[in-house]
């Protein structure tokens, strides 16, 4: 088990290097006066803001949704038809806290899913403990033994 | 802060949203016709004005409804509310290289009244 | 969903797949039933509201919003109300928007637009900013209509975008693209194409497609389908 969780961590440092930005290539962070007013707009848009940017002519293809997909979905609405929050502190959440590198490269109902259970911490109806606890208890269920 | 988690419930069942909030923003500064420029206000953090409409020109196509907007909507702050209209604009204002062939194009979408100033 | 864990791994010999096995879940299915059982666990909601909540969203569809429009092309009356009061139109469609909740779904809300088209003028809808679709009429959005690629372009370049789906607009009529980002929600009433003079309503509505009622296609006599594309499947996939 440890061995596999060593190969996993190393794994994970090579993986986490590819999604840097090309900045990290300097080792720190831009000098201020680097930092045009143009930069600063990039770097602070909301990441959800991208009409008008250039991209490729495509083949449309669609996607058939895992069902846990559907499950977020529900739990998300469902969530904010009790009161927990409305649509629009999940899109906030779900389209713009994560930043833009989460945002092009997670799945759209894991968008979702992050945002529930984001919300449930920031409101503090779960602490982060009790939620990675429920998680790890959930991971164990479904091992192989 | 203690959040209350029946207040929306309480506000819109049987009405809806945007229907609840009718009558809480006052009276609306433009109407259909008007011409509007968007402003480029600052977005830090939240924004729902899309970057390619700021400083573009258009012209009011309806007022569609008062809500409290997305930027205090996004935090759960339901309080106040504003005018929201249908802004339409040229596609040949928007975009430099838009093709002259298509003079008629259009683009339309929405603004709560903060960010629009009159022409 | 049913996972079998009555695999003999033979740990003994030390020889363990790489891979996760395809019982196992993925770190998106652990989380999402942990985030639902505390939710309910904490009385945030219930099982019920879930399975309630669920059941409306497995019966929503593009058909009603198709029936919509076919009513509209055969009732003047109608159509002044569909563009005028889209929320009311919807109940002869068999659409409540303050269902499931009494005030709509949270994220859909409760103010629908019908954009008319006429011979010189051509809606499209997108959102640039996410994905808003006004699902209670319309169902789900497809996943291109989510992308990026569509959403950077559709507003910029739209006949291209128009073209790709098969869309071939004269440079005269006004393509008018709605950018869907704040509470209202759209669907496109097309013009009521040439030779379906005499139809009826069921047969006027199979010919509206989704497509139609995004604005990607018109419709056409005889097509009575969206557009055939390559689709990624799920590895489990909900079963309606």
């Amino acid at each position: 088990m440890s061995s596999t969780t060593r190969e996993e961590v190393l794994r994970h440092l090579t993986a986490v290097a590819e999604l840097q930005p090309p900045v990290q290539k300097t080792g720190k962070a831009p000098y201020p006066s680097d930092m045009t007013h143009e930069l600063f707009r990039a770097y602070t848009r909301s990441p959800h803001d991208v009409g008008g940017e250039y991209d490729i002519p495509c083949n449309w293809s669609d996607e058939e949704p895992e069902a846990w997909g559907y499950r977020a979905y529900v739990t998300t609405e469902v969530l904010a038809w009790r009161g927990v929050w409305c649509a629009e502190e999940r899109r906030r959440m779900q389209n713009v806290d994560l930043g833009t590198t989460q945002y092009l490269g997670l799945p759209y109902y894991g968008r979702w899913l992050l945002s529930a259970a984001r919300i449930l911490v920031d409101k503090e109806h779960v602490t982060l403990t009790e939620l990675i606890n429920k998680i790890d208890e959930v991971k164990k269920r479904h091992e192989p033994r | 802060m203690s959040h209350d988690r029946t207040h929306h419930a309480h506000l819109a069942t049987g009405k809806g949203d945007p229907q609840c909030f009718k009558g809480t923003a006052g009276p609306a500064k433009f109407k259909a016709g008007d011409k509007v420029r968007v402003k480029n206000m600052p977005d830090i953090f939240y924004t729902r004005t899309m970057m390619y409409t700021r400083g573009a020109v258009g012209e009011i196509a309806v007022a569609t409804h008062e809500s409290p907007v997305p930027e205090d909507e996004a935090w759960g702050h339901v309080d106040k509310s504003e005018w929201f209209y249908i802004v339409r604009f040229r596609q040949q204002d928007l975009w430099p290289e838009y093709p002259a062939a298509f003079p008629n194009d259009t683009l339309q979408t929405e603004f709560s009244e903060r960010w629009l100033e009159a022409v | 969903m049913s996972n079998d864990h009555d695999h003999d791994h033979d740990h003994g010999h030390g020889h363990r797949p790489p891979a996760p096995m395809v019982e196992e879940i993925s770190d998106f299915e652990a989380l999402e039933i942990a985030v639902r059982e505390l939710s309910i666990e904490k009385g945030l909601f219930t099982a019920e509201d879930h399975r309630r909540f669920t059941e409306f969203a497995e019966h929503i569809g593009p058909t009603p919003a198709a029936r919509m429009v076919a009513k509209a092309w055969l009732d003047p009356e109608y159509k002044k109300l569909c563009l005028t009061d889209a929320i009311k139109a919807s109940f002869a469609v068999g659409v409540d928007w303050l269902n499931p909740t009494g005030f709509g779904t949270p994220s859909d809300y409760t103010d629908l637009r019908v954009l008319e088209d006429t011979p010189t003028r051509h809606h499209v809808v997108v959102c640039t900013l996410c994905s808003c679709y006004p699902r209670p009429i319309l169902g789900f959005q497809p996943e291109w209509y989510r992308t990026p690629n569509y959403r950077r372009r559709l507003v910029r370049w739209p006949r291209q975008v128009l073209a790709e789906f098969g869309l071939s607009l004269p440079a005269e009529v006004e393509v008018r693209v709605e950018d869907s980002n704040q509470k209202c929600r759209f669907i496109v009433m097309p013009v009521r194409p040439v030779g379906t003079d005499g139809w009826s309503e069921d047969q006027l509505t199979e010919i509206v497609t989704r497509d139609c009622l995004i604005g990607v296609a018109l419709p056409k006599a005889g097509r009575t389908s969206n557009i055939k594309l390559p689709i990624h499947h799920a590895v489990n996939p909900a079963h309606h």
